[in-house]
């Protein structure tokens, strides 16, 4: 095992890690928010990946047009979803109802883009150059840097977005607290709202960049994103920003470690077994907080 | 009124069991009969876990599992006959879900979720990946027939009325649990499990109990899964299995048990009429669980008192 095959490992690590960070953000904002598991998550972004691979395939639009159209499309998909799955239950008696629902949406989407573009892995066109170049005297993909540098350009601008836009701190009030953000008379709905789409946003990015840099997209992305999402989620802790950071990178780091290194087929069971340990060690994820119950 | 409910109960129970001698020139119905019946275990078992201790399980799948790859390899390689392997195959499941509900100590909710998960698939992967002992991808083939106390279980017939002593022996064991002590806790603990633990209850010693028990009988039905289909497969034990079976409790209502059966029957008729739109199965089933519970939240027959 040479030194230069392991730096090449930990990039494309640290590359997955950012993509799935930015999937996260938007299942990790929404849980924060609403303690709903958006189960549909996946197949919402994976439908508007989908939709950039024809766009960009089939009618030849230009890169930055299709990506745009497809994640203005998953977002609106992800606002769709919560005003006609989720909205009416969010006072329910229970909270699983919801999830349920979510379940389902998640079903219908699938179906959906499973009848629109078959089951079969399709191959994604490559969006960025792949001659090699050179950072700290290793060669390294130029796809995966630049993919990399998109992701955390994305990252960096949302978390500016959230702390320094008079929407991105309406956010945060809400999901610190609905009622109290109602009575300064922010609009709940429509935030919520927002939040939706500029999650379903991020996804279809995230699943862009995933899909370029591995030539290759299908639905069975759809769900196994949903739960990479709330792993990552929980890792870092619910709700957090810099632990959805913390949590996309462990994930994406450790599997492409283990992936190389250790088995591939024992892979996804030991990514699944580093989450226990941590559940077990520190059961609220890195950098979340404790709940307590309220009497 | 004690003897006109012995007459319903009687009268219920022939009907359960002439159906299969009504049905006899009808082996697909039946077959599907009996794979509700597998679903029916299931469900209860998960609905007391859910229902009761509010855990909820994405991994109940894999007990399934667990219970079916122990009968399989019991009875086609060590040849342990069906009665001994059905009871190790329980009580194995209620082993691993003990140690799978030990953590519920220190993770909660929906953390607890993710753990459940997480189970699933390691033990699908695992089952997937470690060919010497569960045959990988292929499974495990040639389970021999069954044969309780002299009686040869082949046709679906024999089946049916095997399916429905365990379902029986479910739900009626799980009716004596919650009439029980034990179950007036578990009630507490759904109602509100502040109060309950105020009032001296352990909650989370409970939990833990609801835990295994509901994965001993996702055990037996593995077991009787593995002797019915004559194989097991790792794909009989996915993460949408859990998910059906969790769909199928909160459709039907939460913390009831007859309202599981109702849930069971509703999602297996949705399943077996959409089949010859299979193409848009799934949609329609999607669209199906957001319609019932945008209106019914509660469940079609579920309790409305029930709260979280």
């Amino acid at each position: 095992m040479s030194g230069s095959m392991f730096f090449d490992v930990l990039i494309v690590g640290v590359m997955v890690g950012a993509i799935y960070t930015l999937v996260t953000i938007g299942y990790s904002m929404v849980y924060g928010m609403l303690r709903l598991m958006n189960f549909a998550h996946g197949d919402v972004y994976i439908f508007g990946t989908l939709l950039c691979y024809t766009l960009l395939t089939k009618f030849q639009l230009n890169p930055i047009v299709a990506v745009f159209a497809a994640a203005v499309s998953g977002g609106a998909l992800a606002a769709l979803v919560e005003f006609l799955a989720y909205r009416r239950l969010r006072a329910a008696q229970h909270r699983m109802i919801s999830m349920i629902t979510a379940l389902g949406a998640a079903y219908v989407i699938q179906n959906n883009s499973e009848r629109a573009w078959s089951s079969q892995v399709l191959p994604f066109p490559s969006l960025f150059p792949a001659q090699p170049i050179r950072v700290f005297g290793q060669e390294i993909s130029a796809t995966h840097i630049v993919t990399l540098v998109i992701a955390v350009f994305f990252i960096i601008g949302f978390n500016l977005f959230l702390k320094h836009h008079r929407l991105g701190k309406a956010i945060l009030c809400v999901s610190q607290d609905i009622p109290t953000a109602s009575l300064m008379s922010i609009p709940i709905n429509r935030i919520i709202t927002i939040v939706y789409f500029m999650g379903g946003v991020l996804g279809v990015i995230g699943g862009i960049l995933y899909s370029t840099s591995y030539n290759a997209i299908s639905i069975g992305m759809g769900f196994r994103g949903t739960i990479v999402a709330f792993t990552a989620a929980v890792i870092g802790g619910i709700g957090s920003m810099s632990g959805t950071l913390i949590g996309g990178m462990i994930l994406g780091i450790t599997e492409n470690l283990i992936g190389v290194y250790v088995s591939s087929s024992y892979r996804d069971s030991i990514t699944f077994l580093i989450l226990i340990i941590i559940l077990l060690y520190k059961p609220t994820g890195i950098m979340g907080s404790v709940e307590k119950d309220k009497v | 009124m004690q003897n006109k409910r012995a007459y319903v109960y009687g009268g219920l129970l022939l009907v359960l069991i002439a159906v299969p001698f009504a049905l006899s020139e009808e082996p697909y119905l039946l077959a599907i009969i009996n794979f509700t019946i597998v679903y029916a275990i299931l469900c209860l078992g998960l609905n007391l876990i859910l229902g009761y201790a509010g855990l909820l399980s994405l991994g109940h799948a894999a007990f399934y599992g667990i219970g079916a790859y122990a009968t399989a390899i019991l009875m086609a390689r060590h040849g342990f006959g069906f009665l001994p392997a059905l009871v190790i195959s329980g009580l194995l499941a209620l082993l691993m879900g003990f140690v799978l509900g030990l953590p519920t100590r220190k993770v909660r909710g929906d953390y607890f979720c993710l753990l459940t998960i997480a189970f699933g698939e390691i033990f699908r992967l695992v089952s997937q990946a470690w060919i010497d002992f569960t045959g990988g991808a292929m499974g495990i083939v040639g389970i021999p027939i069954p044969n309780v106390l002299g009686w040869q279980i082949t046709s679906e017939t024999d089946f049916y009325l095997l399916g429905m002593v365990l379902l029986l022996f479910t739900y009626v064991t799980l009716r004596m649990l919650i009439a029980s002590k034990y179950g007036r806790a578990f009630i507490a603990i759904r109602e509100d499990e502040l109060a309950a633990s105020v009032m001296g209850i352990n909650t989370s010693s409970y939990k833990i109990l609801i835990f295994s028990i509901g994965c001993f009988y996702a055990g037996l039905a593995g077991s009787y899964l593995a002797v019915y289909q004559t194989t097991v497969t790792p794909s009989n034990f996915r993460l949408e299995e859990s998910c059906l079976m969790i769909i199928m409790v909160i459709v039907g209502g939460m913390g009831r048990l007859e309202a599981t059966f109702a849930g069971v029957a509703l999602m297996t008729i949705a399943i077996e009429f959409l089949r010859p739109f299979a193409e848009y199965r799934l949609l329609l089933i999607g669209a199906i669980m957001i319609l019932v519970l945008l209106f019914r939240p509660q469940g079609v027959f579920g309790d409305s008192s029930f709260r979280d």
